[in-house]
């Protein structure tokens, strides 16, 4: 039974007096303005504070246990430390509030702004976060254990260390979120949204991803074993370290991974060796094992008439000038010429995979020199790159490959007596597709 | 030729279906759409070839997305590319994007004889010598962290 009744409490707070200590349970504040009164330790379980104006008020290891918080405005409250298990927080404007340490232990927290809150080391789990918006929440070591976070709104959200080991995720958008180090063990997350987030260290075992969306996100170290990634969009994910044993990746769509230890994207993994490296078949560490076969040509190295041959297997990166050169690859060499490299009347020869991210002109255009580039297995032009010359095509064809950004004065041929479209037409056959025919 | 509402869409564009074939000048507001085939020129502010479509002739659009098969002259803003080009095509666009395929050997875009003019021309600007390596000596790369 409260110790004080609705009025006196209004009346204490109009005057600007705390009513800390106070046994306030079950009592009725619905729709009271309460902005800024100071509720410290106050025994209020089950009180009625729907539509309550509590805007900075201190709430500061209040016991709110089964209290009915829906549609009250919280913003900037001190709910630190306080006991808010199995309360009614539907719709609630919590947005700046600081919930450090709250109990929220199967609390309906449905719909609710949490935009920009504090709720680290709070205990969340049971919660019902449906559809709440916690965009720039902080999380860090926050217990969301068999939540259900469907749809939740988590752009930017801090989760370092937290754990959502059971909860529901699916639809949920953790966009730039950071979830380094957190427990995501047999998550349902079907249609997660984690575009660009830090999930390095991250445990997902078992985890259901299906159709998430994990571009450029940083996996590096994640544990994905048994997990379920069927369909999802991998496309620039850093995945340097990560463990996948068991772990189902029909369908997933990926352009390109980074593999490199440091997340840099200097270890770029590309078309058919993307499967292989997540199923665990390659080796993570293609950068280490291709190591003892590495050329590096470092920025402010200038080569000048110089023939240069690597064999399969090795992997050459470029920052520097080259003039007049001409470079042959072996099968399956990977040729990178760094964001500083400049390759200025080359040639280069062979099936290997050519990634530009600096400049390539070929020979002065008028002397009827040869093709700047013969052969390539494949040829990508980052955003930052730039090509200008002329590409001959190997003869089963080149790959290509061209980021938005890029820049190009490129004329395209293909080997003498390779017809394209009739090349076109055999893969597309080989690839069990009916293209040519509807032609 | 049709003038459809797409079903799945609220914006009305201009259809050109499967099995239809045109041939002759097309200038339209609304995007263009081709299932079928079409031989001549076209402005658009958007340009959509469908995996079973082809275009082939003078192509001025805003967005250029094609599966199909292009041919000719294209002058566009911005050009995303699979399925194929032919031989004798220009594609002059501000910026270009051709993804590698992920699944198998299936090449996502198949180039004949054609010319890029992408984005603005590159400088022709050179790194910085600092000093001189022999040739074809290489030096270690710099330090990864494990």
């Amino acid at each position: 039974m409260a110790e004080l009744t609705p009025d006196a409490v209004v009346s204490k707070v109009k005057r600007g007096e705390k009513i800390d200590r106070a046994d306030l349970s079950g009592i009725i504040l619905s729709n009271a303005v309460l902005e800024g009164a100071s509720f410290r330790r106050c025994d209020m379980v089950g009180a009625n504070l729907e539509g309550a104006r509590l805007r900075n008020a201190n709430l500061k290891s209040a016991n709110l246990c089964e209290a009915f918080l829906s549609g009250a405005d919280l913003r900037d409250a001190n709910l630190d430390n306080a006991d808010l298990e199995g309360a009614n927080l539907q719709k609630t404007l919590l947005t700046g509030a600081n919930l450090s340490r709250a109990n929220l232990e199967g609390a309906n927290l449905q719909g609710a702004n949490l935009a920009g809150a504090r709720l680290s080391h709070a205990q969340l789990d049971l919660a019902n976060l449906g559809g709440a918006d916690c965009t720039g929440a902080v999380l860090t070591h926050a217990d969301l254990g068999e939540c259900y976070l469907g749809g939740v709104k988590m752009m930017k959200g801090e989760l370092t260390n937290a754990n959502l080991s059971d909860s529901n995720l699916e639809d949920a958008d953790f966009t730039e979120a950071v979830l380094a180090d957190a427990q995501l063990r047999s998550v349902k997350a079907r249609g997660l949204k984690l575009v660009g987030a830090i999930l390095t260290k991250v445990d997902l075992t078992k985890a259901n991803l299906s159709g998430a969306d994990l571009t450029n996100a940083d996996l590096r170290n994640a544990t994905l074993t048994d997990a379920k990634l069927e369909g999802a969009n991998l496309t620039g994910a850093k995945v340097f370290g990560i463990l996948a044993k068991g772990a189902v990746f029909t369908g997933i769509k990926a352009d390109w991974l980074d593999n490199s230890p440091n997340g840099d994207g200097s270890v770029r993994v590309v078309a058919n060796q993307i499967l292989a490296v997540l199923s665990g078949q390659v080796p993570a560490r293609p950068a280490d094992d291709r190591s003892a076969n590495r050329r590096y040509f470092g920025r402010g190295d200038v080569l000048r008439n110089a023939s240069l041959q690597f064999d399969e297997g090795a992997t050459v990166e470029i920052e520097s000038l080259f003039e007049q050169c001409t470079i042959a690859l072996g099968r399956g060499t990977e040729l990178i010429v760094g964001s500083d490299g400049v390759l200025h009347g080359c040639q280069i020869t062979g099936a290997g995979n050519i990634t530009i991210n600096g400049k390539f002109f070929d020979k002065p255009e008028g002397k009827k020199n040869p093709a700047g580039i013969v052969g390539a297995h494949q040829l990508v032009v980052t955003a930052s790159g730039a090509l200008v010359g002329a590409v001959q095509q190997a003869p089963e064809l080149t790959r290509f490959a061209f980021e938005p950004g890029c820049q190009l004065r490129m004329k395209i041929s293909t080997a003498s007596g390779v017809d394209a479209s009739t090349r076109s037409k055999n893969d597309s056959r080989n690839d069990g597709t009916n293209k040519s025919a509807k032609r | 030729m049709n003038e459809l509402k797409n079903p799945g869409a609220t914006e009305k564009r201009t259809l050109v279906e499967e099995g239809t074939t045109f041939k002759g000048s097309l200038t339209s507001t609304c995007p263009i759409l081709v299932k079928g085939t079409i031989n001549g020129d076209l402005e658009a502010p958007s340009l959509t070839v469908a995996a079973t479509g082809s275009v082939s002739g003078k192509v001025k659009a805003g967005e250029l997305k094609s599966e199909g098969e292009l041919s000719g002259e294209f002058d566009v803003d911005k050009v995303v590319l699979s399925g194929s080009v032919k031989d004798n095509t220009v594609i002059r666009a501000k910026a270009l994007e051709v993804k590698l395929s992920v699944t198998g050997s299936k090449m996502q875009v198949v180039f004949g004889e054609v010319q890029l003019d992408i984005g603005d021309m590159p400088s022709r600007e050179k790194a910085e010598p600092v000093k001189t390596a022999e040739n074809g000596k290489s030096v270690p790369p710099p330090a990864e962290s494990a």
